[in-house]
C-alpha cells in the first residue's frame, strides 16, 4: 500500500458509508498482487496480464490459441456470514484525537461490511451496551448495506459494558456458523470472556476480536492532576497522573495481556487497533490474517 | 549608563508577582472525564502551595519581559562625556571659606560640619585635598600627603578642621579657584580620576573673582558650591576715603579749624536694616545717625581723625568697627647752608625753600639755616641744600659724608666755585665751569629739554600732564664742561644743550648739581608750579616718602623697613627677620618700632555679603554643580542637565530596541505558554 488516509483526514467525512467507499477503494487501488483472487466457480472475466499478476491464473488455453496471455478470473460462491458486533457503551465516546472509539468502531465496520458485501458475502450488525442493543442478522441483498450503515450511524452510546451478557445473548441469537467480529475497547470486568468467546468458538464461528483504544488511553499522556470521572459508571476520584501514571500503565497491559493470551487460547484473531491506526492498515492485516488462515474467509 | 527616570527601575520588583505565581499550585478544580477509572486508585488531592518552581523557562520569560518594561520606562541612556571612560573614583579639592564674613551666626559651624560630612564621604580610594581660603589659600591637606597617608586623612584633619577659625580677610574666591585648578594638574597620580572641587562658602557678592578671567577653566574639572547661609544679609559696610582736607591741600586753615573723617557707608541691596548710628568708641562727641536705605551708599562726614569707629544698626557686627590710626608726620632734618637773615628776603633761594618745604601729613620738615663758617653740619642731617655759599673744606667734607651716609646733598653751582670745590663735593675731577654766563652774551633765556623724567629724582614729572616745561625760563645759568665717561648723570639740559641738572650716587646717598638757581635772579624755577613737586621727589628720592596716613587691610603686607618689632592688636610681639613679610591678621590698631601706629581694617567689598549667583561663576568658564544649596537656585541648573540627558536619551532610543526584545519575549512567552498548555489539555470528553 502506497498511501492511506489517516484518521484524522477520516474524520471529516461525515457519511459513514462515503467513508467506507474511499477506504475500500483507497485498498483496492493500492492491491498489485491481490490477495483474494484464488479459483472460483462461477468465471467472471478475461483480464490481460500485467507484471505482477500470479502466473497461476493465466489463461493457457487463451495463450495457445491467440498467443495473448490473459488472466481468467472467477466469481466465488459465497457461503460466508459476517456479523460484526460493535460496543456501543459510554466508554466508547472517549477521544483524544479527532476520532471518538466510537466513531472509530463504527468507520471500521462500515469499512468491512461494505468490503465484505462487494464480495457478496453476508454482512449483519450488533451493538451492544450493558446489554444488546440492536441486532441485524447478516444478509446479502440489495439496501441492506445501507440499512447496516444507517444502524452504524447511530450516535447514542449509553450504559457500562457487560461483554459477558452481550456475548451470551448473541450466542444465542447467531446460530448458522459464520465470522464473528467484535469491535470493543474490552474496558470491563473479562474474567468471563474467555468463557463467551469460548462458546462462540464451539459453535463453529470465527471470531475476530478489534481492540479498539485511544491514544491517551494507551499513553495516559495526562498531566495536570485533576478529578476524572468514570464515564460508564460516573464516579470521581482525584487522580495525578504523575505518580498514577506507572501504575495504570502496568495494569492495562495486564489487562490486554490477559485478553491476548485468552484469544490465543481459544483460537481467536486479535488486532489491537488503537484509533489513530490508519482503518486501511487494520483491514490490510485483517485480510491477510484471513488468507493465511487456509479455508478462511476469501476462499478462492 | 545613566537613566533618564531613575524611579522607574523600583517598578523591578514587580517580578516577584510571576515568581509567586509559579509557585502557587492551583488546587485541582478540573474535571475530566476519562472511559474507566478501572484502573485508577483514588488519591489525596496535594497541597496549595509548592516549593518547586515549574515551568522555570517561562518564569524566566516572563521575568525577562517585566524587566525590560521596566528599563524600558526607566529610559536608558550611555553618557558620551569623557567621564565614563575615566574611573569612578575621585580626586576631590575641599575649599573652605574662612573669610571675615563666615564669622556671622553660625555659618562658620555649618562649613565645618559640611566639611567633615564630606570628609567622611570620600573613599580611602579616592584622592584629596584640603584648604581654607581667604585672600589667599592655604593648604590644610596635600594630595601628596593623601598619596601616602590616605588612611589617616580623617583622623588628621578632623581635629585641624575643628580647630580652625575664621579669620578677618576678605574672600579671593578666584584666585583659590585658580590655585586649586593648579593642584590638579600638578599633583602626580591624578589622571584618569574625575576631578572635583568641593566649595563650601557662603559665597557673598564681595567675594573676587577677576583671577578666573585670565584662565580658561578646565573642563574636567567640576565645581561644586556648598553655600552655607546666614538668616539675613542686613548689612552696613563702613570704609575710610579721602579726608577732605587731602583732597584739598591748599586749605590749611580749614584743616585747622574742622579736622574730620569722612567715611562711605553702604547698605546690602535686600536689607532690612537701614537706620544706623556712627560714633567713635571713646569720644564725647554725639553719634551721628541716619536713613540709609538698601543698595544705597553714602558718605559721612564726622569730627575727629583717630580713634574707633563704631557702626551700629544692622545685623551682623564682624565689619563694624574701622581703625583710624594718627597721623605721624616724620621729620626729616634739612639743612641750608647761608645766612639765616636771608629768610625773608624775596630775592634769597631761603625764602622760597622755607616757604616750600611745608608739613604734610606723612612728613615735617624742620628746616635749619647753618652759616658757611661752621666747621660741620648738625648730626643726623638729611637733606642739604646749598646755594650761593661757599664752603669751607671741613665743611665741604661734612657734606660729602653726610651724602654718603645716605642722605641728599643739593648744591647750586655759582660762577664763584671752582673746578676743585666741584671734585671735593661730587669726587669727580676734570669738571670745568666756565666763568662767563652764556645766558648773558645770546641775551636771551633757557628753557629745559631733555628732561629724564624716568629717573627716581625727577619722578614727580612722570605724568605726561605735568611735563610741560615751557613757562619756566631761566635767566642764567652755568655752562659746565664734563670730561668724558664722567661719573655725573645729565637728567635735564637746557634747550640750547647745556647740562642743567646732573646727580651723582654717592656712598648710600646721592648729589644732585643745579647749574641755574631756583631764586628769581637765576630762573622762575622757585615762582613756578614745579618747584615744590620737584622738592618732594627728591625727598621721596632719599627715602622720605610722602605717603598718607597709615591704613592697611586684613591680609596687606606690613612696612617693615626700619621696624625691628611689631605690637599686634592684641598686644603680641613679632619681631620679624631679615627678608620677612609679615601680613595684618586681625583688624586694629599695630604699632611698628614703638612709636608708628598703622591701622588695619576689614576690606571694605568683605560686608557685602548678599548671596551672589552661581550664574556669575559659570559666566566666566566655570563648571559648576549644585551642592547643597537652595532648592530654588538648584532647579534652574537640574533643569539644564536633565535637558542634556533628555537631547542624548532621544539620539540614543535605547528604548526602542528594548520595546522590541519585550515584543519578542513576550511573543515567545505566548508561544511557549499556549505550547505548554496545549501539552497539558486533557483530552476533552465529547458530549454525546
Amino acid at each position: 500500500m502506497s498511501s492511506h488516509l489517516d484518521t484524522s483526514a477520516l474524520a471529516r467525512i461525515r457519511s459513514l458509508e462515503l467513508r467506507a467507499k474511499v477506504i475500500v477503494e483507497g485498498l483496492w487501488k493500492g492491491m498489485h498482487r491481490s490477495p483474494y483472487h484464488g479459483f472460483s466457480v462461477e468465471f467472471s472475466e478475461y483480464r490481460a496480464y500485467v507484471q505482477g499478476d500470479d502466473p497461476r491464473y493465466i489463461d493457457w488455453k487463451v495463450l495457445a490459441r491467440s498467443d495473448r496471455t490473459y488472466i481468467k478470473k472467477f466469481e466465488d460462491e459465497t457461503n460466508l456470514r459476517c456479523q460484526l458486533v460493535v460496543d456501543h457503551s459510554r466508554s466508547m465516546s472517549f477521544n483524544s484525537g479527532s476520532m471518538t472509539k466510537a466513531d472509530y468502531a463504527a468507520t471500521l465496520a462500515a469499512t468491512m461490511a461494505l468490503f465484505l458485501m462487494q464480495q457478496g458475502d453476508a454482512v449483519g450488525v450488533t451493538t451492544f451496551g450493558p446489554t444488546l442493543q440492536e441486532h441485524i442478522p447478516a444478509r446479502n441483498r440489495p439496501g441492506h448495506l445501507r440499512r447496516l450503515m444507517l444502524e452504524l450511524e447511530k450516535p447514542a452510546p449509553t450504559g457500562a459494558t457487560s461483554l459477558d451478557l452481550s456475548v451470551s445473548q448473541l450466542a444465542d441469537l447467531v446460530r448458522k456458523r459464520g465470522l464473528i467480529c467484535l469491535v470493543s475497547d474490552l474496558l470491563a470486568p473479562v474474567e468471563k470472556l474467555e468463557r463467551q468467546l469460548g462458546l462462540l468458538g464451539a459453535m463453529g464461528h470465527d471470531v475476530v476480536l478489534f481492540h479498539v483504544m485511544d491514544r491517551a488511553e494507551i499513553d495516559f499522556s495526562f498531566d495536570k492532576a485533576a478529578h476524572f470521572r468514570d464515564a460508564e459508571t460516573g464516579t470521581e476520584r482525584f487522580i495525578d497522573p504523575a505518580s498514577a501514571r506507572e501504575v495504570y500503565l502496568n495494569r492495562l497491559n495486564v489487562h490486554r495481556d490477559f485478553i491476548r493470551r485468552a484469544c490465543e487460547r481459544q483460537g481467536i484473531e486479535y488486532h489491537w487497533t488503537p484509533t489513530d491506526t490508519p482503518i486501511e492498515h487494520v483491514l490490510f492485516d485483517f485480510l491477510s490474517a484471513r488468507l493465511k488462515k487456509k479455508g478462511g474467509v476469501a476462499r478462492r | 549608563m545613566t537613566w533618564l527616570f531613575p524611579l522607574y527601575l523600583l517598578g523591578g520588583a514587580a517580578i516577584i508577582g510571576p515568581i509567586l505565581m509559579h509557585l502557587r499550585r492551583k488546587p485541582p478544580q478540573d474535571r475530566v472525564e476519562f472511559s474507566s477509572l478501572m484502573f485508577l486508585d483514588a488519591q489525596t488531592p496535594m497541597p496549595v502551595s509548592k516549593r518547586r518552581l515549574e515551568n522555570w523557562l517561562l518564569l524566566l520569560l516572563r521575568c525577562l519581559a517585566l524587566l525590560l518594561l521596566v528599563l524600558m520606562f526607566a529610559r536608558p541612556l550611555w553618557r558620551s562625556e569623557n567621564e565614563d571612560t575615566v574611573s569612578q573614583n575621585q580626586a576631590t579639592v575641599l575649599l573652605l571659606d574662612s573669610s571675615a564674613s563666615m564669622q556671622r551666626s553660625d555659618l562658620w559651624k555649618q562649613a565645618v560640619a559640611a566639611a567633615t560630612q564630606r570628609l567622611e564621604k570620600i573613599a580611602i580610594t579616592d584622592r584629596l585635598a584640603v584648604a581654607t581660603m581667604d585672600c589667599e589659600t592655604k593648604l590644610l591637606w596635600s594630595f601628596d600627603q593623601d598619596k601616602t597617608s590616605a588612611s589617616t586623612r580623617i583622623a588628621t584633619l578632623k581635629p585641624q578642621l575643628a580647630a580652625l577659625k575664621p579669620g578677618w580677610s576678605s574672600t579671593d574666591l578666584g584666585q583659590a579657584l585658580v590655585d586649586a585648578a593648579g593642584w590638579f594638574g600638578s599633583a602626580q597620580g591624578l589622571s584618569g580620576l574625575r576631578k572635583r572641587l568641593v566649595v563650601i562658602t557662603d559665597f557673598q557678592e564681595g567675594a573676587r573673582l577677576d583671577a578666573l578671567r585670565g584662565m580658561v577653566w578646565p573642563e574636567n574639572i567640576a565645581v561644586e558650591v556648598v553655600r552655607v547661609d546666614a538668616p539675613n544679609a542686613d548689612n552696613f559696610t563702613l570704609s575710610l576715603v579721602a579726608s577732605a582736607e587731602e583732597s584739598d591741600a591748599g586749605n590749611l586753615a580749614r584743616k585747622a579749624e574742622a579736622p574730620t573723617t569722612r567715611v562711605r557707608l553702604s547698605n546690602t541691596r535686600d536689607s532690612n536694616a537701614s537706620d544706623f548710628k556712627l560714633a567713635w568708641d571713646e569720644g564725647t562727641e554725639s553719634p551721628i545717625t541716619g536713613y540709609l536705605p538698601p543698595g544705597a551708599s553714602r558718605v559721612v562726614s564726622l569730627p575727629g581723625t583717630t580713634g574707633i569707629l563704631n557702626l551700629t544698626g544692622d545685623a551682623w557686627d564682624f565689619d563694624n568697627l574701622i581703625y583710624i590710626a594718627p597721623s605721624q608726620p616724620k621729620v626729616v632734618k634739612i639743612v641750608f647752608i647761608g645766612d639765616e637773615k636771608t629768610r625773608s628776603e624775596a630775592a634769597s633761594p631761603l625764602f622760597y625753600l622755607s616757604r616750600a618745604l611745608q608739613q604734610t601729613p606723612s612728613l615735617r620738615p624742620e628746616l635749619t639755616v647753618v652759616p658757611e663758617s661752621v666747621a660741620n653740619i648738625p648730626a643726623g642731617t638729611e637733606l642739604v641744600f646749598i646755594s650761593g655759599a661757599r664752603l669751607s673744606a671741613p665743611l665741604m667734607q661734612s657734606v660729602r659724608a653726610s651724602a654718603e651716609k645716605g642722605g641728599l646733598v643739593i648744591a647750586v653751582v655759582t660762577p664763584e666755585m671752582k673746578a676743585q670745590d666741584l671734585e671735593a663735593l661730587t669726587g669727580v675731577s676734570g669738571v670745568l665751569i666756565n666763568p662767563s654766563d652764556p645766558t648773558d652774551q645770546s641775551d636771551q633765556y633757557q628753557m629745559l629739554a631733555e628732561v629724564q623724567t624716568a629717573h627716581p629724582l625727577l619722578r614727580p614729572f612722570a605724568d605726561e600732564r605735568l611735563r610741560d616745561f615751557t613757562k619756566l625760563r631761566f635767566w642764567k645759568h652755568r655752562q659746565l664742561t664734563l670730561p668724558k665717561q664722567a661719573p655725573l648723570e645729565v637728567l635735564a639740559r637746557f634747550d640750547q644743550g647745556d647740562p642743567a641738572i646732573l646727580a651723582r650716587s654717592l656712598g648710600k646717598g646721592r648729589i644732585v648739581l643745579l647749574t641755574s638757581g631756583w631764586h628769581p635772579a637765576d630762573s622762575q624755577l622757585a615762582l613756578s608750579t614745579k618747584f615744590v613737586p620737584l622738592l618732594y621727589g627728591w625727598l621721596e628720592a632719599a627715602g622720605f616718602r610722602n605717603e598718607q596716613a597709615v591704613s592697611l587691610l586684613v591680609g596687606d603686607v606690613l612696612p617693615l623697613e626700619a621696624a625691628t618689632s611689631i605690637m599686634t592688636p592684641d598686644g603680641q610681639m613679632l619681631t620679624p627677620k631679615a627678608g620677612d613679610t609679615i601680613r595684618a591678621e586681625t583688624p586694629g590698631i599695630y604699632t611698628l618700632a614703638k612709636d608708628r601706629l598703622i591701622a588695619v581694617n576689614i576690606a571694605p567689598e568683605e560686608g557685602r555679603i548678599t548671596p551672589m549667583h552661581l550664574a556669575k561663576l559659570r559666566e566666566l568658564g566655570v563648571r559648576v554643580e549644585e551642592g547643597d544649596v537652595k532648592a530654588a537656585a538648584s532647579a534652574k541648573a537640574e533643569d539644564k542637565e536633565r535637558l542634556a540627558i533628555t537631547e542624548q536619551e532621544a539620539q540614543q532610543r535605547a528604548w526602542i530596541w528594548l520595546l522590541g526584545s519585550l515584543l519578542a519575549i513576550l511573543a515567545w512567552e505566548t508561544w511557549l505558554a499556549g505550547r505548554i498548555r496545549q501539552g497539558t489539555l486533557q483530552p476533552a470528553y465529547s458530549s454525546p
